[in-house]
């Protein structure tokens, strides 16, 4: 009986033994695959995107970097010029700041950095200063030990018609001005097939959109537009554009007389809580062929006075990349550089501002057919380009049995509407629409 | 003297017939060894055959698994080149719609 009792606590005490055990080793491979979801999924993005500061910034006067990086995932649809005017940036910073993404099809679920930190450009930071080669925006105000500095995208001057630079000032404002369309722009539309007339009246088809301030420099502007999606692009006659929510910020905050400076500085140089950055545009043709070595010149005597050791292999490594980035040269410390120099993921926003809508197709509507492309991405692409026309021309694509995509642009109200479509994508985008007449119940 | 005469030719009739007997003992044992040896042998002849067959098969299909593989490699390496020039002309063609909706977005 005693022999009984002590086989039969031994076989417990041994299965439970057992069973103890493989608790054990089941709790571990447990952990072993929550460790693996943990580093294969993504962190839900905490940081709402509503709250992330994309013109109003602060900034101590002895200092140059504002803003911090944010980060964002895209989801199916998004296109880069939609991220970039939701967020207030260039078509051209966000390019940059992620090499190799799609503009128009960017992959669902990828996740896009927004550039939303800069280096203040090597100016007086007095009235409005341009950086032509960020193509941005800064209009300083206040002074004192903390200084306000609103910033704003800009699309700039082409290299047949560059921006001007220099020291200038506002010398007037309009709220929805006329366009007297200058004699050289007038002559490159006739020789288009396009003829202007000599000056187009506000509304949507007036290139300077509602608001304007004109410079000191004659014939050149500051203005909004009816081409979104042409901020931070190297597309106009010399003046400046903004987005349209931007202009009339800018238009409003803004005195006559207001100073302002345009300067071409693809190499930026600036220093917060200790850290040096570098901040590098890809250079214009322009720019005076010594600027990078003074750059160098420039950051030995930082590391020299402030007997700071700089990572000069960043260095070379930011001039290479270009991405338009703060870059750190110097270690990052404790403390509040750290907290903003860290990277937050902004939620996805519900509605992109902006974002050119689609109407839905209806009967008895006019439609063109853009174009018949063997590859899904190549007639996205080309829907999302004529999207995002100025004004918006709306197009999809609609996929056919035989593994073609037709992209169609419409609905239409009229014969009349449909054919200026055809004309515009012809003129503006070499794209030979064919008309597809409407179709009644 | 007849008599052992008699026993002793009896004895040796006998121990002939004895002798004689065994001869044919061995002799069929001699013949069943021979069979055996010659089945034996049968069986080796037809194992070094399959051998030879199954090495000549092997060979062959070593031959011909090489060529598929060298064939695949080739297919594989073509497919990475045209996927190559697919994402070439895939970035050329997002290069050049790039390139006129810049165009498009000037006054």
């Amino acid at each position: 009986m005693t022999l009984n009792r002590i086989i039969d606590r031994s076989l417990f005490s041994h299965g439970l033994r057992l069973i103890v055990l493989l608790i054990f080793f089941a709790s571990l491979h447990g952990c072993a695959v929550l460790k693996t979801v943990q580093v294969k999924s993504y962190p839900t993005p905490s940081y709402p995107e509503e709250k992330l500061e994309r013109n109003e910034f602060s900034f101590a006067k002895d200092e140059d970097v504002i803003g911090r990086l944010a980060f964002v995932r895209l989801e199916k649809g998004d296109t880069l010029p939609d991220i970039a005017r939701h967020f207030s940036l260039g078509i051209n910073a966000i390019s940059a700041a992620n090499p190799g993404v799609d503009v128009w099809v960017p992959e669902a679920g990828g996740r896009i950095m927004l550039p939303l930190s800069f280096i203040l450009p090597d100016a007086v930071r007095k009235g409005i200063v341009i950086n032509l080669a960020s193509m941005r925006l800064f209009h300083f105000k206040g002074g004192g030990k903390l200084q306000a500095v609103s910033t704003y995208p800009v699309g700039v001057g082409t290299e047949e018609r560059p921006s001007p630079m220099g020291q200038m000032y506002v010398a007037r404002k309009m709220y929805r001005p006329t366009w007297h369309v200058p004699a050289s722009i007038a002559e490159d539309h006739r020789k288009k097939g396009d003829p202007l007339p000599s000056q187009i009246p506000p509304g949507p088809l007036n290139p300077l959109g509602e608001y304007a301030l004109y410079l000191s420099k004659p014939t050149y502007l500051m203005h909004g537009t009816n081409k979104p999606s042409s901020i931070g692009l190297r597309a106009t006659n010399g003046c400046l554009r903004l987005y349209p929510e931007n202009v009339k910020k800018l238009y409003e905050q803004t005195p006559i007389h207001t100073p302002v400076s345009i300067v071409n500085q693809p190499y930026l140089i600036g220093q917060r809580n200790g850290v040096v950055y570098m901040e590098v545009h890809a250079p214009m043709e322009n720019l005076e062929t010594d600027e990078l070595g003074k750059i160098y010149a420039k950051l030995k005597n930082i590391e020299k006075k402030s007997a700071r050791t700089l990572d000069w292999e960043k260095v070379k490594e930011t001039l290479a990349e270009a991405r338009g980035i703060p870059v750190p040269l110097s270690d990052i410390r404790q403390g509040s550089e750290k907290e903003s120099a860290e990277d937050i993921e902004v939620t996805h926003p519900e509605k992109l501002y902006g974002r050119p809508e689609i109407p839905e197709m209806k009967m008895g509507a006019w439609y063109v057919l853009a174009a018949n492309l063997r590859d899904e991405i190549n007639a996205e692409r080309l829907a999302a380009i004529i999207n995002h026309q100025g004004p918006q021309i709306p197009a999809r694509v609609l996929s056919k049995n035989d593994d073609s995509y037709r992209v169609i642009a419409g609905p239409f109200n009229n014969l009349g509407e449909a054919k200026d479509a055809i004309k515009r994508l012809k003129i503006d985008l070499e794209v030979g629409g064919v008309l597809i007449e409407s179709v009644r119940d | 003297m007849k008599k052992s005469l008699l026993v002793i030719s009896m004895m040796l009739v006998f121990a002939i017939a004895l002798v004689g007997c065994a001869t044919t003992g061995d002799l069929e044992k001699v013949q069943a060894q021979g069979q055996q040896t010659n089945a034996k042998a049968d069986q080796a002849i037809k194992e070094a055959q399959d051998a030879k067959a199954a090495a000549e098969a092997a060979t062959i299909k070593a031959a011909d698994a090489a060529t598929r593989a060298e064939n695949a490699a080739k297919m594989s390496e073509e497919r990475a080149k045209q996927a190559e020039e697919r994402a070439k002309l895939a970035e050329e063609k997002a290069k050049k719609a790039d390139a006129v909706f810049e165009k498009s977005m000037k006054k």
